[in-house]
Parts: C-alpha cells; structure tokens; sequence
C-alpha cells in the first residue's frame, strides 16, 4: 500500500491560483457538512465544502492538475449556494474561492457549453436593454438616475417585468433608468470573475447612489464590488423606509383578500418563503422578509426554506438533472403545506419554482416579495 | 503484480460487494478521504468504500482480511487526533451510508441507530419525544453517533451527565474477520460476558466496526438556566468551582476562559467581555426551574466569596444566550487569529486546572507561542489551543515541543493526555508514558485478538 504524502504542506510552491489568505483559512473541522446541499445527495465528502477546497488545495500546489476529472467535476457539481459560510467557525469566504477555482478552470474551453450563450446576452449594457425592450418592466429610457436607483436585473426584466414595475408602484421615489447594464454575477459565478467585476464597477457608474435590487444573487456580488454601503436589498431597504405599525396592514391588501386566488376573503393566506441563498448567506438578511410576510399572511417556514433551491443561477441551465435533485424537497415540503403562496426574492428561485410547481400541478402561487407588498396577482 | 493490477483486482472485488456506485478509487476523491478535521496529518487510501448494511460490512472486512489490506472506518471525519487517516493506505469505510434512527422507545428509554447517524439528528430524534441524549460535543451537528461512540466523545455536560460511555448499552459490531457480533442490547442490567460494548466504545476503531448502536436516553430536563463571573485570576475561578461542588450542587455547566481567550473572544464577537478579567467562568444548571434558580443563586455566591469582580445570572433565554456564545465563540475567535489552529485536550483533576493553565501560559511565552486555553471546569478537561503561522515551519516544531511539555506535565499532575479527542496518530508517542509498558503490551494482545492480521485501522492503538 502506498503512503504517498499529498498534502499542502509537503509542497510549499504555490501556483497563485488561489488567494493565500482566503484558501489557508479552512481548519478542515468538517462543520460545513450537513449545511451542503451536494453532500446531503451524494454523502461523499469529495462533494463537500471541505472536501472541495482541498481539491483547491491539491490544485494550488500542483498535486491534481488542471484537467484532473474530480477536480473539474466538482467545481460545476457546486451550487455556489454558499450556505457553508454561516456555519464555518473560521470564516472561510467559500463563495470568493469557488469564483478563482472557476475563473482559474473555466476560462477558455473548459467552461461549460451551455452557460456560453447566457453570459454572451448580458455581457453589454445595450444587449441587456434590447432583450428588455418588448417588455413592461420600470425602466424608463430617459430617466437620469436618483439618490436611490431600482437595478431591473438583466433576465429579471426579461423574465419577471412586473417584479420591478411593482417595486416601483411600491416607492415611487425610486429612479429606474434603462441604460443599466448586467451586475456581472453571471459572470463572476461562471469563470470570469475580472469581467464580473468590470461590469458591476459599470453599473455603479451608471446608477449613482445606493443601488436597491431585487435579486439576492445580484445584490451579494454588487455589495461585494463596490461596498455593502451602496448596495441596499429591497426587503430590507422597504422594511427600513416605510413608517411602522399603522401603515403595515395596507400593504398587499388584495393578496390578502383572495383576490385571484379563489380563496374565502375571511382564510388568512397560508405563505412560505424561498430564501435567496446570498442575500441570506452572503449579506445576512433573511429575517426582513419573513416579517414582511407575516404582516400580509400566515407566514410557514418550511424545514427547507434556507436550504437551495437549485437554480443557484445559470446551475439549473448547466446541470439541470442536479438541480431538479436539489429541488424536489422543496417541492415535496410546498405540497405537504399546502401552500397559498411561495414568496422568492431572486429571479433564479422564480424561475425554478415555477417551472417545479408547474411540473407538480401544484396550487400553490410563485411570488415576488415586491409583487406580495403590491398586493397583485 | 504491479501495485496497479493489485488495486484493479481490489476494486472490482470491493464493487462486488457494495455496487459499483459506491466504490470510489479517482485520485480527486482519494485525496479528499486522506485527512480529517487533525491539522498536518494525512494518508492515502487505495479506495474509498461506501456500504449500507453490516452484511456489506461484514463482506469488505472479509476480503480486506483475505488481503490483508488496511480498513479505516470513518464517519463524517471530524477526528481530531488523526484517528481516520489512512496513514498506511488501503480502505477508506465510511459509514455515512447507514444513517436511519431506527427506533426510539419511550418505554425502554433507549434509541437504536446505525452508526453513520449524526449525533445531533439523533438527540433531537429523543427531544422529539421528550427524552435526552446527553452527550454534546462541539461536533455534534456533524460528527456521527458511530464516531463518538468509537471515540467516546465527551462534551459540555459531562461532569453532570456523564461522556458517551455511560450511554452505550448494547452494539453490533463486525469483527475484522467478517464475524458479526452483539454486545449489550436494550438493558440497564447485563452482565453476561466480557463487557465488550464497552471496550468497543473508545477503540477507536481498531478492533470491530460498530453497525448498529443501542444508547441509553434519560428525561429531559424541564428547563435551564445560566450565569457568569469573572474572576482577578484563574486560580479564583477554580476555587470558586470547587466552593461549588463542594456545597452538593451538580452543575450541567461549568465552561471557563482563559485571560487570552476572553481577548480573542471580544476581539471576534463584539459582545462586550470584560478584557481585564483573569478568567470568565460560564455556569448553567438544568432540571426544576426552582431547583434552577436556587443552584444559579449558590453558584453566584460561591463566586463572589472567592472573589469575583462581577457576577451575572441571565434572567431570559436571550441572555442564557448572549452568555453561551462567549464559550462557543473561543474555538472561532481563537482559530482566526492565524492559518494554523492545534486543538489539544489534555486534561487534570479539576482541582489542578489553575496549576495547569498557569503551566501552559508559561510554556507558550518560553516557546514564543500564542496559546489560548478554555475548557470544562467541572471535569478539568482543558483545551489549550495554538495558533500559528503554518508557512513558519519553526512554529510547528516549538509547537510540538510545547505540547511535549504541557503532556509530561498533565501525568505528573494526575492527568492524561487526552481527555476527549482520542490517541489516533497524534498521541500515540505517549500512550506509553502515561499507561506504562505492561498496559501497552496487554493493549496489543486484546488488538491481536480482535484483529490477529492487523487489517482494521492499523499503525494506532493496540499496533
């Protein structure tokens, strides 16, 4: 039997593909585990947080190469959901690791086929705004940005208008240019992290001010380039704008009443939520909009409500199988509760759930939180 | 054979017992079953095996002992003396695999598990009936039942409710010859045979592998309560722990600080310790929120006799809280300070623990280390824990050579080197030092009998 030593600390030389302070800062305690959704699937640590960075270990020092299948396997099989981080003792910053792991693997061939096409379609300003053009999202092409400036998202205000036209409704004081560009976490999250970057430092620039999105996943990598003092996520940001108490029960008014449901005005809406894996790992905000439901209707945290959903952007597009995988418990827990509503609060969880209670005829309604508080639908 | 065909041969014989799915040999996957949660160890296996039942278990072992190739049986990997490294390669078996809670009774007050449960699904398994599995260690969200028991894991509560061992009541085991066994099972009173379940428990896995687990759950507590005090010196705050014990109380918790881990603690969380403190002394009681509120009370006033600058009783569970995370913030806040953290828990009579803090605070400023020490003050389980700069490989040395010291010293105090972690890889040097030759060789001939190739977890105890 071999006894081949393999570890980082035979071979001090570093290849520089991770930064030094970000991959030495994993103790290996392995309480990162139960919080992975790919390990609670496979049970194999090689598809854990902590397995996963010594493979970043093994490829930083040269012992697995570039091309080594595991190596090339796992950095896709990984929802970058980040729900390691909360729970790591050492402060392991997980999701900057994955984005040099993928930046390092992913740049040129290696990246996968089908995420080539997404990041082509946001990758300029112009084309952002094109594919918006046929629809009715808040942005106004000749509105020059305010003190506090709506993001539209790049496929939000493809796929999902009415998300940003009712946070608009909701707080009209908010400016909504449509020259803005994507926030570039397609791109950071898919092995081009500088261009990631770049186009977040472009938005910034043209939405001068604080930034309010509506996407989790947008709003972790903005906070992330230009400062969490600029970026603001709108459950948060409503919760902290709006007066307290009295004004609260006007607040999704005809949600409540059932209509469009078909429910009794009398039945409080039973409600869940789907939290958007960065804006709770990342940024830590997920209490605001549990209170924002509960202030509307019942609120019913379901046992999986932090846990990824699978979208975990361009994922569900890349590896579809994995994340119907990842979603199905998700779906099982929305039927068992008999949901009215599931509220998202980014556009990736929108279109996953979606698509999952349309494929399981399920009653329940997928929601944004801003169309939840404008009372429509 | 070259190595090569060998491991061919291994793999598909191994595929034939569990599945071809659940046979990993890619060197990505070698390598993330190489170490566990222990800094600067690791092996190499040849294969990594997943089975699902103690049959299959049963049939790894038989081939691995046909073989003679080395099996090391794992849970989640959170070890902390090396105890699942590969370190002489073969079979990496993990036990994750068997992860159903079978039954928990109310009537016979037991549970019946696998081993590759985790220990937390489990205690909330009997929480859920109103029943309590006592033994907590810091892992326990993610280390296995199977796990604590092969390494007796201890925990916060043992002073008053006792370490994994006292919990054990019966196991099925497979024998590195692919015999299966049962030790024990659901009663109190068993005294029929040697009593193997527990020699199996602390084992470390070098004798059988334990497939099935009947552990002993008692009522749970109606309610708990917790306070502080800090105290000029450590020696004050262990007076006060004696005063404590010595008035008939039984504390669930008596967790302290040192002086550098109130600093890194503060540092790191922001929550407003007192930094000019010796020493933080964390005590809880749990049962009769009377009984509660008067052992609180004792324990505030044995405190303040010994002398105390402040004392703190939590009057909601929001502070219960706010005072527990001062404890459960002293690992992270320590092991951010730099890249390397090493976790020790040598352990002394409690009557001993302020001699011994004061030994390793010494011991650190002579070997220019920065060694923080917290830990159980009711069962003087200490955690002197290092942390240093791995890229400056002289501090690892001076690291090891301070830890030879704070060893030696623990015997001489009465002590062991290891009061919860285990021997594994790491302690095995001393084990000689504190058992003595005889109690080592015997040590052998129990493993001999066990184990007479040697196949199951091979180089550690009993090798």
């Amino acid at each position: 039997m071999s006894t081949v030593d393999i570890t980082p600390h035979d071979l001090p030389e570093r290849r520089s593909v991770f930064t030094p302070e970000l991959l030495d800062r994993c103790i290996s305690c392995g309480f990162c585990l139960p919080a992975c959704p790919t390990y609670a699937l496979t049970g194999v640590e090689t598809s854990s947080p902590r397995g996963r960075i010594n493979l970043m270990r093994a490829l930083e020092t040269g012992v697995l190469p570039d091309d080594d299948p595991t190596v090339n396997e796992e950095s896709s099989f990984c929802l970058g959901c980040r729900a390691c981080e909360p729970v790591c003792p050492a402060g392991v910053q997980y999701g900057a690791l994955l984005e040099e792991w993928r930046d390092h693997l992913w740049n040129g061939r290696r990246r996968p086929w089908n995420v080539k096409p997404l990041l082509w379609a946001v990758d300029s300003p112009s084309r952002v705004r094109a594919m918006g053009i046929v629809r009715r999202h808040a942005g106004r092409s000749r509105e020059a940005p305010g003190p506090v400036n709506l993001m539209l998202g790049c496929f939000e205000r493809v796929l999902y208008p009415r998300v940003s036209r009712d946070a608009r409704k909701l707080a009209p004081e908010l400016a909504a240019p449509s020259a803005q560009g994507c926030c570039g976490a397609l791109h950071a999250h898919n092995g081009e992290l500088e261009r990631g970057r770049e186009l977040a430092r472009d938005l910034g620039a043209a939405l001068p001010g604080t930034i309010v999105t509506t996407s989790g996943g947008c709003g972790a990598h903005l906070a992330g380039v230009l400062g969490a003092a600029r970026v603001q996520q709108f459950p948060q940001w409503w919760l902290a704008r709006e007066p307290p108490a009295d004004g609260a029960t006007a607040d999704g008014a005809a949600v409540a009443d059932g209509a469009g449901a078909g429910t009794p005005a009398a039945r409080r809406l039973r409600i869940g939520l789907q939290d958007s894996c960065h804006l709770r790992n990342g940024l830590g905000v997920w209490r605001e909009p549990r209170e924002l439901i509960a202030r509307i209707g019942e609120y019913v945290e379901l046992p999986s409500a932090a846990a990824c959903c699978g979208a975990a952007g361009s994922y569900s597009v890349v590896r579809p199988k994995d994340s119907a995988r990842v979603l199905d418990p998700h779906l099982d827990e929305i039927a068992a509760a008999d949901l009215d509503v599931i509220v998202v609060v980014n556009a990736g969880c929108y279109r996953q759930l979606q698509q999952g209670v349309k494929r399981r005829g399920l009653r329940t309604r997928v929601v944004h939180i801003a169309e939840l508080l404008a009372g429509e639908r | 054979m070259t190595a090569t065909a060998t491991s061919t041969l291994l793999q598909r014989a191994l595929e034939e017992v569990v599945g071809r799915e659940h046979v990993r040999t890619d060197e990505g996957a070698l390598l993330t079953f190489s170490t566990d949660a222990t800094p600067l160890e690791h092996g190499h296996p040849d294969a990594v095996v997943f089975p699902a039942s103690a049959e299959e278990v049963a049939g790894v072992l038989r081939l691995a002992n046909e073989r003679r190739v080395p099996v090391v049986p794992r849970g989640s990997g959170t070890n902390l003396s090396a105890g699942t490294v590969p370190q002489l390669g073969g079979i990496v078996l993990v036990l994750t695999r068997m992860n159903q809670v079978k039954e928990v009774s109310s009537a016979d007050l037991v549970a019946v598990c696998e081993p590759g449960v985790r220990t937390l699904e489990l205690a909330q398994a009997a929480a859920a009936v109103g029943l309590l599995y006592p033994p907590d260690p810091g892992s326990q969200s993610t280390a296995t039942i199977g796990g604590n028991v092969a390494e007796c894991a201890g925990g916060l509560r043992a002073l008053k409710y006792g370490v994994t061992r006292d919990y054990v009541l019966g196991v099925q085991a497979v024998l590195p010859t692919g015999e299966i066994i049962r030790s024990g099972g659901r009663l109190v009173k068993d005294v029929a045979g040697y009593d193997l379940r527990r020699l199996l428990c602390g084992s470390e896995g070098t004798l059988a592998v334990m497939t099935e687990l009947t552990l002993r759950l008692v009522p749970a507590p109606e309610a708990s309560g917790y306070g502080m005090a800090y105290f000029p010196d450590l020696a004050d705050a262990a007076r006060a722990v004696s005063r404590v014990l010595a008035s008939g109380i039984l504390p669930v918790t008596l967790e302290f600080l040192d002086r550098v881990c109130i600093g890194a603690v503060e540092d790191y969380a922001h929550i407003g310790l007192d930094t000019s403190a010796g020493a933080l002394l964390i005590f809880g009681q749990d049962g009769n929120p009377a009984v509660i509120e008067r052992d609180l009370e004792r324990m505030a006033q044995a405190s303040t006799t010994e002398g105390a600058t402040s004392v703190r009783i939590a009057e909601s569970p929001e502070a219960a809280n706010e005072i527990l995370q001062a404890r459960r913030a002293a690992l992270p806040a320590l092991s951010r300070l730099e890249p390397l953290t090493l976790l020790e828990d040598a352990t002394v009579p409690r009557s001993r623990i302020a001699e011994m803090v004061d030994f390793i605070q010494e011991v650190a400023e002579r070997h220019q280390l920065k060694i923080g020490t917290f830990g159980h003050a009711g069962d003087g389980n200490l955690h002197p824990t290092a942390v240093l700069d791995a890229a400056d490989e002289g501090a690892v040395d001076r690291a090891h050579a301070a830890f030879n010291e704070i060893f030696t010293r623990a015997l001489e105090l009465d002590g062991t080197i290891t009061g919860e972690h285990g021997i594994g890889i790491s302690k095995l040097r001393f084990l000689e030092q504190q058992l003595g030759a005889d109690h080592v060789a015997l040590l052998r001939r129990i493993k001999a009998a066990f184990d007479p190739n040697g196949i199951l977890n091979p180089g550690k105890l009993g090798s």
